[in-house]
């Protein structure tokens, strides 16, 4: 907008941000741009997702990600099953910390039932939430360093070191479940599986292995100059920009939005606990980094508060389901709930009254995290050279599985 | 399973010039011998990876179940690669890329469905937009069942393809590995919307057709649109 009176001497102000959707045409007038496509098949993409870029000699003036390689059509699958067989379905998502989708799942049919959960299954919730938010973000922090390659001794070595940890927190849960990777462990009204004999003492194990590695992956880490040179100030989100495209979790603390739902919204037990929320303003990449491992300690602390004091009684406060069709959805009615995720709000939005004679849902409709995660990438990669799109993308962490779903 | 073996061409290029050399048929059979040895233990492997068996497959090639022991290694060019890992839920949009990728892959080559989402589609079998079974796309060797699969159960896969190897090394005829028998779906949309069935598995059977491979071995053969009542020609 100019002002016809004033037009030479007005400068308007700069615009907050490039517009990552201009028109190619008017971009590209002279047609010298080289089109390039990361992906589907690219070792660094987390998954199948493909970016295109335009690029201007090895600047970026362009991105556009494509999602939907692995869409398998689980919204529609959701309506034909039960709410008693949908916990399995829902582990598929974000493969990567299965336990908390399971979580999020059966909260958001509870809440909509007003049903109670024992304070037993409650504590035994937040103790495994936060124990597979170590694991996500270990399985993070390794392919994250293996595809930016900054670490001491090659890319490959922190990751052999972090999936050692992993491993051990899988033996945990496998303890608990009898799974390795998909638990099926929640359940509307609480759990499964109860503690087993030894395994607080199992954890305990585990927590103390963790934490006395911390400090060996943070001097690789921190004291590392080539990664810190090359995710400090690279990839910036602003406070605005984060807030506008509805990221979340680690990816919106880090521009400096201090919100998490353990803490605001309280669900399974964080209403006994203080929960410490790791926050940092630069919303580049290395304050993601910085956040997310902050929140591995945070959840180690959180972990050794509970495990001894998990409360007796039982575990779930329904009868053992043994039909499909045990639990019913009112008709007509909706609900939406959201619980904080390794990777940030994963929303369950449900309409009552589906098929199965209201067993299952009308509709289902998930929130992912990583789905607005990777609506940044444009904003993001642009000005920024072809060997940080890895870093960017891996900062963000998303997960393809819950992106297509 | 679904797929015509004779396409598939395991000899070397080098043999045909060997062939036609003085002496050369014993030359040949010791290079034969020496290049499948050395195949047999220095497997490179070419990761498909697109879901949840793509972490368990890490986890292989990781430090607990190091998968570097017995030689292999993970390559993400398919052109210096021996073995596709198909692991995870192949979608109709990811198909035709993983056909790309097999033919990229230079001869001799093998291939291998870990997961049930790569086997049969597992519960994703009877959904619109996903490939029941990447058998229907690329030959498969070896199976390797479960969801997902344990590391240890990767290796065991891994040793059933150098078994295979080796039986071609010496000389056998070597079958393809079946289907797991609980993998072997009659029919898909079983438990979908009967609305639905004909139409996906139209869409599912054209999908993997249109790739070069017909695999419709292990679901109902759907009968063609009839021609309308007027049209005699």
């Amino acid at each position: 907008m100019t002002l016809p009176h004033r037009e030479a001497d007005v400068t308007l102000p700069k615009p907050a941000r490039k517009d990552p959707h201009v028109d190619l045409e008017k971009l590209d007038a002279a047609a010298d741009l080289m089109a390039i496509n990361m992906g589907p098949q690219h070792p660094s993409t987390h998954g199948v997702m493909r970016i295109k870029l335009w690029l201007d000699g090895e600047m970026i003036v362009k991105a556009v990600p494509y999602c939907g390689y692995l869409h398998r059509g689980v919204e529609k699958l959701c309506e034909r099953l039960t709410v008693v067989q949908l916990t399995p379905i829902v582990d598929k998502h974000d493969y990567v910390s299965p336990m908390t989708n399971e979580q999020a799942l059966n909260i958001a049919f509870e809440r909509m039932l007003g049903l109670e959960v024992p304070r037993r299954a409650r504590y035994m919730r937040t103790i495994i939430a936060e124990i597979q938010r170590i694991a996500s973000h270990l399985l993070w922090l390794g392919t994250f360093t293996l595809d930016i390659g900054g670490t001491i001794g090659g890319g490959a070595s922190l990751m052999m070191y972090t999936f050692r940890e992993r491993e051990a927190i899988l033996d945990v849960f496998e303890m608990l479940t009898g799974a390795r990777f998909h638990y099926n462990t929640h359940t509307v009204g609480g759990q499964r599986h109860d503690v087993p004999v030894g395994w607080p003492a199992a954890v305990k194990k585990m927590i103390d292995a963790v934490d006395a590695h911390m400090p060996e992956y943070e001097q690789q880490c921190y004291g590392n100059d080539v990664l810190v040179l090359r995710t400090k100030g690279v990839g910036v989100i602003d406070r605005e920009l984060a807030l506008e495209l509805g990221l979340s979790g680690p990816n919106l603390r880090a521009s400096g939005v201090d919100l998490d739902l353990r803490r605001d919204e309280p669900f399974s037990a964080y209403d006994e606990i203080k929960v410490n929320v790791a926050v940092a303003t630069d919303g580049d990449v290395y304050a993601r980094f910085d956040v997310r491992m902050r929140e591995m300690h945070e959840s180690i602390r959180i972990v050794r508060e509970l495990i001894d004091s998990i409360p007796e009684g039982p575990i779930c406060s329904q009868k053992p389901v043994k039909v499909p069709f045990a639990v019913k959805l009112p008709a007509g009615r909706q609900f939406y709930t959201a619980i904080e995720t390794p990777r940030g709000e994963l929303g369950t939005y449900v309409i009552g009254g589906g098929a199965e004679k209201g067993a299952a849902p009308y509709r289902l409709k998930f929130r992912p995290p990583s789905l607005h995660a990777m609506s940044a990438l444009p904003y993001a990669l642009v000005g920024h050279t072809v060997p940080d799109v890895v870093a960017i993308l891996g900062s963000l962490d998303p997960i393809l599985g819950e992106v297509d779903r | 399973m679904a797929v015509d073996e004779s396409e598939r061409n395991f000899e070397h290029p080098l043999y045909h010039y060997w062939e036609n050399m003085p002496g050369g048929g014993i030359g040949m059979t010791s290079l034969d011998r020496l290049l499948m040895h050395s195949a047999r233990h220095s497997l490179w492997f070419f990761p498909m990876a697109t879901s949840c068996c793509a972490i368990e497959f890490m986890t292989a090639a990781a430090s607990r179940v190091d998968m570097d022991q017995v030689g292999t290694i993970i390559r993400p060019t398919p052109r210096h690669c021996d073995v596709m890992v198909v692991a995870g839920t192949i979608t109709v949009k990811m198909a035709p890329r993983v056909k790309k990728l097999w033919d990229q892959m230079p001869e001799p080559k093998w291939g291998i469905a870990m997961g049930s989402c790569a086997i049969c589609g597992d519960f994703y079998r009877d959904i619109y937009s996903v490939v029941p079974g990447v058998d229907t796309i690329i030959p498969i060797d070896v199976y390797i069942p479960g969801c997902p699969p344990n590391a240890d159960q990767v290796m065991v896969g891994l040793q059933r393809l150098q078994e295979k190897i080796a039986a071609q090394l010496a000389g056998k005829t070597i079958d393809k590995d079946p289907r797991p028998p609980n993998m072997i779906y009659p029919a898909i949309g079983t438990h979908g919307d009967a609305r639905q069935t004909e139409a996906t598995a139209t869409g599912q059977l054209e999908a993997s057709r249109n790739l070069g491979y017909g695999g419709q071995e292990h679901r109902v053969p759907v009968a063609p649109p009839k021609p309308p009542a007027g049209d005699a020609t």
